[in-house]
């Protein structure tokens, strides 16, 4: 138990130090994921909102591979990214793999579909008679697209702020296209699995609290969006 | 008269139910036509399709005798407004909504401030302009809802149930208002309602739905009897109809068809009854009267008649109507 207890002041004094690794990789770890994030909105919310409003063959089937690729492993994108980022892969040459870029795109990938099935629930659960009124007061297609979007932009906002809590808690992907690397693509949660397995529990366990913190931040605000009246 | 839309062959069906099957109705332009019809009559999905927020399973739409295409384009859209029963306004205030839709109709920004507030005026809703609409009531919302409609000035007006959550000011103010928009020219308003009475003295045009089909027009003047050629016997009155149908046992008569005169009238009708007022009251700018000829009809008048007419009350009257009035079936 006093191993814990140990541990457990030593990974406070860290943080309210202000240590600059721990700093370093927080950083890293939040720019990643928030570009991821804004990469991932800016394609998945559109999508969302095209494919909940439009009626066309295959969106049943659209919609099965979508809740598939929701609980698909990230090891398995990680491993298909790997595939095609290596030097004798597709896009080997680019020299993406164990850069910064590599991580922002395998998290977006795996937080995409994420995103945009909240889109998708959020302009199905928006009232029935939204866009029949702003069909019969005459928006066409992209003007009706940015009204559907300003009405539900709470539930759109709250998808991303969602597909960013799943980003920053990701370790698989991170791990296999990033390579842990100190400075670069080292994120909070590859920083724990190896500070861990070097045995530096102190330091593992203040990213951990960081990122329980960054969790707990990110549910008020979750809630905040989804209390029923916003004003 | 042309017709502000002529629909083919409709079928609406909804999770292969069918909701609305119609093989050929026209609504004329330039007047005000009422929908009737109960609960789940087809009534809303009539209007959703006119209003081209539905689209039908089959069937064409002509629009001013024009074949039109699903999405309707803009030019087309401009000429329709609809309220639904219960309308639907955006977050913000009164005035934003006005504007959003003349802005989605890609109406100039320059005339934007005169058509909302001519729309507001029209509604008698400039004093809610600057309210939230989420803090206006049932009927402040629905009179907002018609200014939204009415603000980028529509050929074509079709409400849901309009009176629904107004009070007896607004209703009359909104059917006097309904009956001048339809008498500028090329305006149409097509209506649906459950209060027969005010359907029928606001409008030109009646069409009954039951059960998503067209039905013979539910009029009030609905006798029960026999034909024997073409004389239809209540129990009291013998009818004369135009009628060559055998088996029919029902006839109605328009009450808008009926006229009445405090002297026998020498003319081609045939139908010729002398009766009692038993029942006056007034109705938006009409009047309704109940004459009791041993079997009772009802008459709908203009105000001007009843006064030119000095009609009152047990005033001993005289009712007349074409043969050709009444339907049979």
């Amino acid at each position: 138990m006093d191993y814990f207890t140990n541990s457990l002041s030593g990974a406070f004094a860290l943080i309210i130090s202000f240590d600059p690794t721990i700093y370093q990789i927080v950083f890293t770890s939040v720019a990643i994921s928030v570009t991821a994030s804004f990469i991932a909105a800016a394609l998945a919310i559109p999508s969302g909102v095209a494919m909940a409003l439009n009626q066309f063959k295959g969106k049943g089937f659209l919609q099965h591979i979508l809740n598939t690729l929701m609980a698909m492993p990230t090891v398995v994108i990680g491993l298909l990214l790997y595939g095609l980022f290596s030097r004798l892969g597709p896009l080997g040459q680019f020299g993406i793999l164990y850069s910064p870029l590599a991580v922002i795109i395998a998290e977006a990938v795996l937080i995409f579909p994420i995103m945009m099935n909240l889109a998708i629930t959020a302009v199905n659960s928006a009232d029935s008679r939204l866009v029949p009124t702003l069909v019969s007061l005459g928006a066409r297609p992209l003007p009706l697209a940015i009204q559907v979007i300003r009405a539900t932009r709470y539930a759109m906002l709250a998808a991303v702020i969602t597909g960013f809590g799943r980003a920053i808690g990701e370790v698989g992907a991170a791990m296999m296209l990033g390579g842990n690397i100190a400075g670069s693509t080292r994120t909070m949660t590859t920083a724990i699995a190896l500070e861990t397995s070097k045995g530096e529990f102190e330091v593992g366990l203040a990213l951990g609290l960081i990122l329980l913190l960054i969790a707990f931040i990110l549910n008020i605000s979750l809630s905040l969006l989804n209390r029923p009246a916003h004003d | 008269m042309t017709n502000a839309y002529h629909l083919h062959n409709i079928k609406v069906s909804l999770k292969k139910k069918e909701i609305l099957s119609i093989d050929d109705l026209a609504i004329k332009a330039n007047q005000c036509t009422a929908l009737f019809g109960g609960n789940g009559a087809g009534k809303s999905t009539l209007l959703r399709l006119l209003a081209f927020t539905h689209q039908a399973s089959q069937g064409e739409v002509l629009l001013f005798n024009e074949t039109v295409s699903w999405p309707l384009k803009a030019k087309h859209r401009k000429r329709i407004a609809f309220v639904e029963q219960q309308p639907f306004l955006l977050e913000g205030t009164v005035y934003d909504n006005i504007k959003l839709g003349l802005s989605l109709q890609q109406v100039q920004t320059s005339q934007h401030k005169t058509l909302i507030e001519h729309a507001l005026e029209q509604t008698h809703t400039a004093h809610l302009s600057k309210q939230n609409t989420q803090t206006l009531s049932g009927g402040e919302l629905k009179r907002v809802a018609i200014a939204r409609a009415l603000a980028y000035q529509p050929d074509i007006l079709l409400l849901d149930e309009p009176f629904s959550h107004l009070d007896y000011d607004h209703i009359d103010l909104l059917a006097q208002h309904l009956q001048s928009f339809c008498q500028q020219t090329g305006k149409t308003v097509v209506l649906s309602t459950h209060d027969h009475l005010q359907g029928m003295a606001l409008s030109q045009q009646t069409i009954n739905l039951r059960a998503g089909k067209v039905s013979p027009p539910l009029v009030d003047n609905i006798f029960n009897g026999r034909l024997e050629g073409q004389n239809f016997f209540t129990d009291k009155l013998c009818i004369h109809t135009t009628s060559k149908l055998p088996q029919a046992q029902h006839i109605a008569i328009d009450p808008r068809q009926i006229i009445i005169s405090n002297e026998p009238l020498q003319s081609s009708m045939q139908n010729n009854f002398s009766g009692r007022i038993i029942f006056i009251t007034e109705q938006s700018t009409t009047v309704r009267l109940v004459i009791d000829c041993d079997e009772r009809f009802h008459v709908i008048i203009s105000l001007e008649s009843i006064s030119t007419l000095q009609l009152q009350p047990g005033n001993q009257v005289y009712v007349s109507f074409k043969a050709s009035a009444v339907s049979v079936f």
